[in-house]
């Protein structure tokens, strides 16, 4: 019995660190338009996250200097569920895996 | 045109018939099927071929519903539109509540007829606008004053406080 438990145990953590390895976390990407406001995208920022002004705002200003900006990086589902909140304002969002 | 805040909401006034009908696109513009309108408000998200065919099947048709609904919210608050008695001018209100969908149906007006007239960044500098032909400068036009009423919305204009509701402001 001890010994089964065990192999199973072990199965179970293999499998489990094997998952892992197969779901890297995915970036959240918003590009700069030259249309949308600046403190709309702040706002918006605000909302989707919940990041306080001053997070939001720099981020606003990188998305503008830059052309872009990781607003967010985590797990593949609410990756994808940021990506469609902020498109739901007109933002440009795209997603990206991390380790691509 | 002027604004301020009533009751029930963000009263916009003093709107003559260009900027009416401007604002009367706005839903149209939401609902466009023009392939570059398309394009910009449900853009390609993913690289990967697979991953993007899973979010045009998933996400893009819950947001072509969000985007209808408040196209429909927009309608219907612009055909309560009023016009004032001795003035020959329009006002309009933005009811409470109806703040985000204007915002973003506004935002989506504007990224509409960027896309539609071939516009570029440097058309909407100060010095561009001189740059784009006379249809693309009606357009830029458009994209101000629609920026204009979302500023509003957003806060980033001191606007009166007035102390009354739609109603009474109207038979005033």
């Amino acid at each position: 019995m001890t010994a089964v438990h065990g192999a199973t145990k072990e199965q179970t953590e293999t499998k489990t660190r094997g998952e892992t390895q197969l779901a890297p976390p995915w970036h959240v990407i918003v590009h700069d338009d030259p249309v949308t406001l600046m403190t709309y995208v702040t706002k918006v920022f605000m909302q989707v996250f919940g990041y306080p002004q001053d997070k939001a705002q720099r981020l606003m200003l990188e998305v503008h200097k830059t052309g872009r900006s990781i607003v967010w990086t985590g797990a593949r589902e609410q990756a994808e569920m940021y990506a469609q909140k902020l498109q739901a304002h007109h933002l440009l969002t795209s997603l990206e895996v991390a380790d691509a | 045109m002027w604004y301020a805040r009533v009751t029930e909401g963000t009263v916009f006034g003093g709107l003559q018939a260009p900027v009416l009908e401007t604002l009367k696109g706005v839903p149209m513009l939401l609902e466009s099927s023009d392939a570059r309108v398309r394009e910009r408000l449900l853009p390609e998200t993913c690289d990967d071929p697979e991953d993007e065919a899973q979010w045009r099947r998933h996400a893009v048709p819950e947001l072509e519903r969000l985007f209808l609904s408040r196209a429909q919210l927009v309608r219907r608050d612009l055909a309560g539109v009023r016009k004032l008695a001795n003035f020959d001018a329009h006002v309009l209100l933005v009811p409470t509540g109806h703040e985000a969908a204007w915002l973003g149906s506004l935002n989506a007006a504007r990224l509409a007829l960027f896309a539609l007239n071939d516009l570029r960044a440097e058309h909407l500098e100060p010095e561009g606008f001189r740059k784009g032909t006379e249809k693309q400068q009606h357009a830029v036009l458009r994209i101000h004053l629609l920026a204009e009423i979302q500023s509003v919305l957003l806060g980033d204009v001191e606007i009166d406080d007035l102390d009354g509701s739609f109603e009474d402001f109207i038979l005033e």
